[in-house]
């Protein structure tokens, strides 16, 4: 077992089965693991709460994958979105970064695949949030001007 | 072989067919056909040309060579003629300058003789014969002064006449000879004398053999009797009677040719009379190069004709091959480009089919694999397994599920291909479609499109080729998903009733529709509307012949942005193949 990582997680996938069996392994690794079984719910979840990663599937009913990927980047541009493709195909995972996922990957995945996504795309939000709290701090600086 | 030649005769005895290829062997016949035209239209004309100028130049050679001998015979006729004038000048001449005591005399007329002689040739004797046809003296080889001539009719003849000039006879001297007689009349007197030549006729021949013939050639002359006057080479001997008739004489000079002389093939036969002699002067002539050029032209012709037929058949045979195999093979590669564009659509909608097939199947997929992670997981952090018993069934459980689902998909899909092969079968238009739209539901439904299905219920079952129809419907579903446009709520009708045995499937889109221009192209292989990459241009194609295959009809309703509805009709029971 990888080491634990705590970070506060989102899975979207259709397939209610296989996010009960995948959120209970990562949760069995430390990790908070929010669910939903359509885009738009997972709209409304990021609404309220911010997470560190978001583990998004492409190929949903009723708002797709890659909709909701450009939704929740519309509101949330900083939010760590990783794609599942079932669809294995290359293509659509590129298409997908275009859009500004992280990362993609191919299901059936290896559950230390995501683990390691999952750590990466934590360590870039870490950064992120740095970078803005110093953007925060030297606007605070430049607007006090003290 | 004995098909070819049956062929021809075929051909040889029906004109007509020429134009109409035997279904049994077609390649073989058109070779046989263009060959047998091919050589009749060229060989023809060569034929024709050659024959026409074959009698063309015989004929110009003849009327060439005819006036050739015309000219010669008339040249020699006039020699001849001057021949004899000029002896009948020269004794009138003597007659009228000497009296007739004067040449009665011997020695005179041996003088005049000696001297006549060597002006003239060929001159034998002279004498002179008064009015009761007594020869009152003579010069010459024999002693014949005295003698009576009154009763020979060349005597009466010159009386009427004053000229005679006779046939050829057989002198004493067994030598053919002629002779010549002029009348001096003494009105005083009221009585004539005669002064008589005879001619060797050597000499005449001598004209006639100098007429520049060739050696199977002969000239001579004969007289109105037909009795031969002057030696002949081939045509008997001297006062012998000429083996054939001369028709009717005619003014100058005539010819002719006898093609039924006995020895020879033909003959061309020249002769013209005489002017002051009763003679004709005839020429036999053989080798006239107008029968023997011909000959060999004939045979060189001949020899042409063949040869040219020889390699005109060849090279025509050659050619016939080289283009019938070339039509032979176009015709193979045509099949062959068809049978692999309906290979290669059988490959792309299994393409599709394979990667909505791998979807299905990687969600279960994924769930064992979490599930398995999961017992996985349990086993390493905890010390005694067994507790979690019912956890761990649960889980191997719900893998079970997975795993037959999987299964289900992989039958499905099994069953499609296979039914791709098989013929004939009893089936339920409905079933088929909706299995077909069992491939596609997850697109369908992922897409959010709105699928209506207006299935008649009492649809009669088709006995046809459920796999092949599949195919089509197939293909026009994945058309009808490719024409939807993004961003805009698709919509898919499909509908099926039956009609005068006939069950028509009608499915209609709302998506970008297709221009007019290009609706008359879309049955064409290769052609295709949607962007590169993503359609064979084969799929309506091969579609388009399966149903024709099968006796139904594929029709297309299309109005640019607005939407496409394809409608298939197919008759219950298929009797075509």
């Amino acid at each position: 077992m990888t080491e634990e990582i705590k970070a506060d997680i989102l899975l979207v996938d259709d397939e209610e089965q296989f996010l009960k069996v995948l959120s209970q392994r990562m949760e069995g690794r430390g990790m908070k693991v929010d669910t939903s079984t359509s885009g738009e719910e997972a709209l409304s979840k990021v609404q309220g709460k911010e997470f560190d990663a978001i583990i998004l599937d492409l190929a949903m009913p009723g708002m797709g994958g890659m909709e909701t990927l450009k939704r929740i980047r519309s509101e949330n541009p900083d939010v760590q979105i990783i794609m599942l493709t079932g669809h294995g195909s290359v293509e659509k995972g590129v298409e997908a970064m275009k859009e500004g996922a992280v990362d993609f990957l191919e299901k059936p995945a290896d559950l230390n695949k995501i683990m390691e996504k999952v750590a990466e795309a934590k360590q870039k939000r870490i950064i992120l949030v740095e970078k803005k709290h110093e953007a925060h701090v030297k606007e605070i600086l430049q607007a006090k001007g003290w | 072989m004995i098909q070819t030649i049956r062929d021809i005769f075929r051909v040889i005895r029906h004109p007509g067919d020429l134009f109409s290829i035997s279904a049994a062997d077609p390649y073989k016949s058109l070779k046989i056909r263009v060959v047998l035209l091919d050589a009749i239209l060229s060989l023809l004309p060569l034929v024709i040309v050659v024959t026409i100028s074959y009698f063309w130049f015989q004929s110009i050679l003849k009327e060439d060579y005819r006036s050739q001998i015309k000219w010669q015979i008339e040249n020699t006729k006039q020699s001849l003629d001057f021949f004899i004038e000029e002896r009948v000048s020269g004794l009138r001449f003597i007659a009228s300058t000497f009296t007739y005591e004067q040449l009665s005399d011997r020695k005179t007329l041996a003088n005049v003789f000696l001297k006549f002689k060597r002006e003239v040739s060929g001159l034998v004797d002279l004498g002179v014969i008064d009015s009761n046809g007594i020869q009152q003296a003579y010069v010459g080889p024999y002693k014949l002064e005295g003698k009576d001539y009154s009763n020979h009719d060349w005597f009466d003849e010159v009386t009427v006449r004053n000229v005679y000039v006779s046939d050829v006879f057989m002198g004493y001297r067994k030598l053919p000879h002629f002779a010549i007689a002029v009348k001096r009349e003494l009105p005083e007197q009221g009585t004539f004398w005669i002064l008589r030549a005879t001619i060797d006729v050597e000499t005449l021949s001598k004209f006639a053999s100098a007429m520049n013939l060739g050696a199977e050639d002969d000239a001579f002359l004969i007289n109105k009797e037909g009795v031969i006057q002057t030696p002949s080479q081939f045509h008997g001997n001297v006062l012998g009677k000429l083996t054939f008739p001369l028709p009717g004489s005619q003014q100058g000079v005539t010819v002719h040719e006898i093609t039924e002389s006995p020895h020879h093939e033909c003959t061309i036969c020249g002769y013209a009379e005489l002017k002051n002699s009763p003679w004709i002067l005839v020429a036999m002539i053989q080798s006239a190069p107008y029968l023997k050029i011909p000959r060999i032209f004939k045979n060189e012709l001949l020899f042409i004709i063949i040869i040219s037929t020889i390699i005109g058949i060849i090279v025509v045979t050659r050619i016939a091959n080289t283009l019938v195999n070339r039509i032979q093979e176009a015709e193979k590669e045509r099949e062959d480009a068809i049978a692999q564009s309906e290979h290669a659509s059988k490959l792309a909608s299994v393409g599709r089919l394979a990667s909505g097939v791998a979807h299905e199947i990687n969600n279960p997929l994924a769930i064992i694999n979490e599930k398995a992670g999961l017992i996985k997981d349990i086993l390493e952090v905890s010390e005694d397994p067994s507790k979690n018993r019912e956890k761990f069934l649960g889980l191997i459980n719900s893998i079970f599920d997975s795993v037959s689902r999987c299964r289900t998909i992989t039958h499905r899909l099994l069953g499609f291909s296979r039914r791709m092969d098989t013929a004939h079968e009893l089936f339920d238009m409905n079933d088929a479609i909706r299995e077909v739209l069992g491939f596609l539901e997850k697109e369908i439904m992922f897409r959010n499109i709105r699928l209506e299905l207006v299935l008649a219920e009492d649809l009669p079952r088709l006995m046809s080729d459920k796999g092949q129809i599949q195919q089509v419907l197939l293909n026009i579903f994945n058309n009808a998903l490719d024409a939807l446009l993004e961003g805009k709520e698709g919509a898919i009708t499909i509908t099926t009733d039956s009609k005068d045995q006939k069950i028509r499937v009608s499915v209609s889109d709302n998506g970008h529709g297709i221009p007019k221009d290009k609706l008359k192209k879309i049955f064409e292989p290769f052609y295709s509307t949607k962007e590169k990459g993503k359609g064979t241009g084969l799929g309506l194609f091969i579609s388009y012949g399966i149903i024709k295959k099968l006796g139904g009809n594929i029709l297309v309703e299309s109005e640019a942005t607005k939407g496409t509805k394809f409608t298939i009709e197919i008759p219950t029971t298929s009797t075509s193949q």
